[in-house]
């Protein structure tokens, strides 16, 4: 199967997966809703996030020295930076390190990065034991599923389906609470953290100018993770620094608004190096693995913007395709609007060719955005890009046929008239209730993943004349 | 390691070489976010009311007795008899080292097996912010960041002198002093209310990870 054929097959499973599409509707209204009204609060929204697009943009415009600034004040603080290529080479490095130290147990909090790299198969299949840390994390991956959300990874599921899997795997007596759920987890994972000899986490904001990482969160996972091992190694995609803290106080207004609701999430966690000497706690080794996986060749084209994302995912929640299939039908890490841009530009668009047009380019994702990336936009040029690798001639011949007719018609007002006609005739006899499911012949591609609308009786250019004659004899009348 | 440094920054050297890809950016003033807030707003009354929205139990004092005695009165009616505890210096008033001893509460310290039977974490903070009832707590010596994040509870005391409106205020005010404590603290923590979880369903449920309860005890001093 090819790589657009089974994103079709992967929607069509998804949107009759009614659990999926109970966990769907009620968790991207809540999220969607938490988004709106943190947001109206700051009447100045608007400028603000003008603000944070700046602070991003501003830090893209000068990444090699700010990265180069980041790794000098990192050593000075007593850490050591490691720089990775592919995420192979990432996960190499980590492997290196775990068998310096003597690492058997690790705990991670939520890293997308290291789902790009495959981290835990790579650790796992090394007979380190790997627990992710992070409550809806930890779920999944009893679970062996990916995340299907970059802020909610378990949004995909139900509470009865998280029950039932916490009952089977480790007997958690059967409730409907997630408190409950949640308290269970608790206890499991505690001995997690007391045991674990190095702890792994992502960084959502690296600050150049103090060599410090930034890393929010709200349930305590990752702050336990960097603080309760030996070794802290915290993982970045290159494009997460900024170059100031001024900037920094701009992104913390706005992450955790966009993302979840809330004005401040309950842990914001700057770590700058390891635990000092006369300081009680804390790790005594601290790494920076900086990760590139493809990002340097995006900063060079037209879609360098998309670097500015800050992972907030309102653009997931507000997306009319992602509210109906979900996360996982996009088949890699990054799903939604920002995922279908960034999923074809790092791993090669070959690998992802439907998800440019998995989108209605309705733009509720640019207009959820904090750093207001053109979403819409960018993926138009993608598509532009994916019929440009497309060689035209190995397109079949009634594709071929078919868009030389269509162009012929439309340079042609007659004919695009005449056109019109037949079909405002042919698709009213073929639709039902004013659709068509299924069109004849070649046309059936179409209808396999969507409706096609019938023509109106009337068209617009009829219409309009009507409507000039009514207006005119009016302005008549009332001479 | 040096090769892959090497490849990756002249990459994104390359990518720049064309120009700045986004000149617009610059002219944009960031030094302060546009958030509005109320000038005349009372801080310590808003923060109470954000801390008590996310969860967070307010105790208020008039005196330093009184604050000890809302510290006890946590420590008692959970039932605590081992404690993690900042060093006495980093608390914002004396007496609790005393209080506790009086009260046949251990402090406890060492590795992650011992400290792990504490019932409750004591900490002062260095500044709390009204606008979003958050704490600001830096690591140092005498100042574990565990104790406010391993126990089931967390009591934190502070002065209401210490409270300052918003986070850009944290950073702004003294941005020189800040860059360097930044520097010397291996960590800096913002709490903001009890650990929190929205994973299953988006439905907020209270003490995940972290703290169950988190209570801070105000010493008004203003
Ligand atoms: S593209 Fe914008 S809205 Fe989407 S995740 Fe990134 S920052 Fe958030």
């Amino acid at each position: 199967m090819n790589a657009s054929n089974s994103f079709k097959s992967s929607v069509v499973v998804a949107l009759d997966d009614i659990q999926l599409q109970t966990a769907l509707d009620r968790g991207t209204t809540r999220a969607v809703n938490g988004r709106i009204s943190a947001m109206g609060e700051t009447s100045a929204a608007p400028e603000l996030r003008a603000q944070a697009r700046a602070a991003r943009l501003r830090a893209l415009n000068q990444l090699p020295e700010l990265l180069d600034t980041l790794e000098r004040n990192v050593t000075a603080n007593g850490g050591a930076v490691l720089w990775a290529r592919t995420g192979a080479e990432a996960n190499d490095t980590i492997l290196q390190i775990c068998r310096e130290h003597g690492v058997r147990r690790v705990t991670k909090g939520k890293s997308m990065v290291t789902e790009e790299s495959g981290l835990n198969h790579v650790l796992e299949a090394h007979d380190i034991e790997i627990n992710e840390s992070d409550l809806g994390e930890y779920i999944i991956q009893l679970a062996h599923e990916p995340p299907s959300h970059i802020v909610f990874p378990m949004l995909h599921k139900t509470k009865e389906a998280t029950a039932e899997l916490l009952h089977e795997k480790l007997g958690m007596p059967m409730t409907d609470k997630p408190e409950d759920m949640t308290r269970f987890v608790r206890g499991v994972m505690r001995r997690k953290y007391i045991e674990a000899d190095l702890g792994i986490s992502g960084v959502n904001f690296a600050i150049a100018e103090t060599g410090t990482i930034i890393t929010v969160e709200n349930e305590g996972n990752n702050r336990l993770s960097c603080s309760t091992p030996k070794i802290h190694i915290a993982v970045m995609g290159l494009e997460k620094v900024l170059a100031t803290w001024h900037d920094w106080t701009t992104l913390a207004q706005l992450l955790p608004r966009s993302a979840t609701g809330q004005r401040m999430t309950v842990y914001t966690n700057l770590m700058s190096g390891p635990k000092r000497e006369h300081e009680p706690d804390g790790p005594e080794k601290f790494y920076l693995l900086i990760l590139d996986n493809g990002r340097s060749d995006m900063l060079a084209g037209e879609f360098a913007e998309s670097l500015a994302c800050i992972r907030c995912g309102a653009c997931l929640n507000v997306c009319p395709v992602y509210q109906n299939i979900g996360g996982h039908a996009y088949g890699w890490v990054y799903p939604g609007p920002i995922g279908s841009i960034v999923s074809p530009l790092l791993q090669g668009i070959q690998k992802a060719p439907s998800l440019p047009y998995a989108s209605s380019l309705c733009g509720a994702c640019q207009a959820a955005c904090p750093v207001d990336i053109a979403i819409p936009d960018m993926l138009l040029k993608l598509r532009r890009d994916l019929v440009k690798v497309h060689d035209p001639a190995s397109a079949s011949l009634p594709w071929r046929i078919g868009m030389r007719a269509w162009r012929i018609g439309m340079r042609s007002p007659l004919l695009y008239r005449i056109g019109g006609k037949l079909a405002a005739v042919g698709t009213r006899l073929l639709a039902r209730n004013g659709k068509i499911t299924r069109l004849p012949g070649i046309l059936g591609g179409w209808t396999k993943s969507r409706d096609f609308p019938a023509f109106p009786a009337e068209s617009f250019r009829e219409r309009l004349a009507q409507k000039k004659k009514r207006v005119e004899s009016q302005s008549r009348e009332s001479e | 390691m040096t090769a892959a440094r090497t490849e990756i920054l002249s990459k994104l050297r390359r990518a720049l070489a064309a120009g700045t890809p986004f000149p617009q950016a610059e002219t944009v003033d960031t030094s302060r976010p546009v958030v509005p807030i109320n000038p005349d707003e009372n801080l310590l009354a808003r923060f109470c009311s954000e801390v008590e929205r996310v969860r967070g139990i307010i105790h208020l004092a008039d005196s330093t007795d009184a604050a000890l005695a809302a510290l006890r009165s946590v420590l008692h009616s959970n039932d605590v008899t081992r404690t993690m505890c900042w060093d006495a210096p980093h608390l914002p008033f004396d007496g609790v080292t005393n209080l506790l001893a009086t009260q046949g509460i251990e402090i406890i310290a060492g590795t992650n097996e011992v400290v792990e039977t504490a019932q409750a974490g004591i900490t002062g903070c260095d500044w709390a912010i009204a606008a979003t009832g958050t704490l600001v707590l830096s690591s140092g010596p005498g100042r574990s960041r565990m104790a406010s994040l391993l126990p089931p509870i967390h009591v934190a005391l502070m002065r209401s002198s210490q409270l300052i409106p918003r986070l850009e205020d944290w950073v702004a005010s003294r941005y020189a002093d800040r860059l360097q404590q930044i520097r010397t603290s291996s960590n800096i923590t913002f709490i903001t209310g009890s650990s929190r979880t929205s994973d299953i369903e988006m439905q907020p449920v209270f003490g995940v990870h972290g703290p169950l309860q988190i209570h801070i005890v105000i010493l008004k001093d203003v």
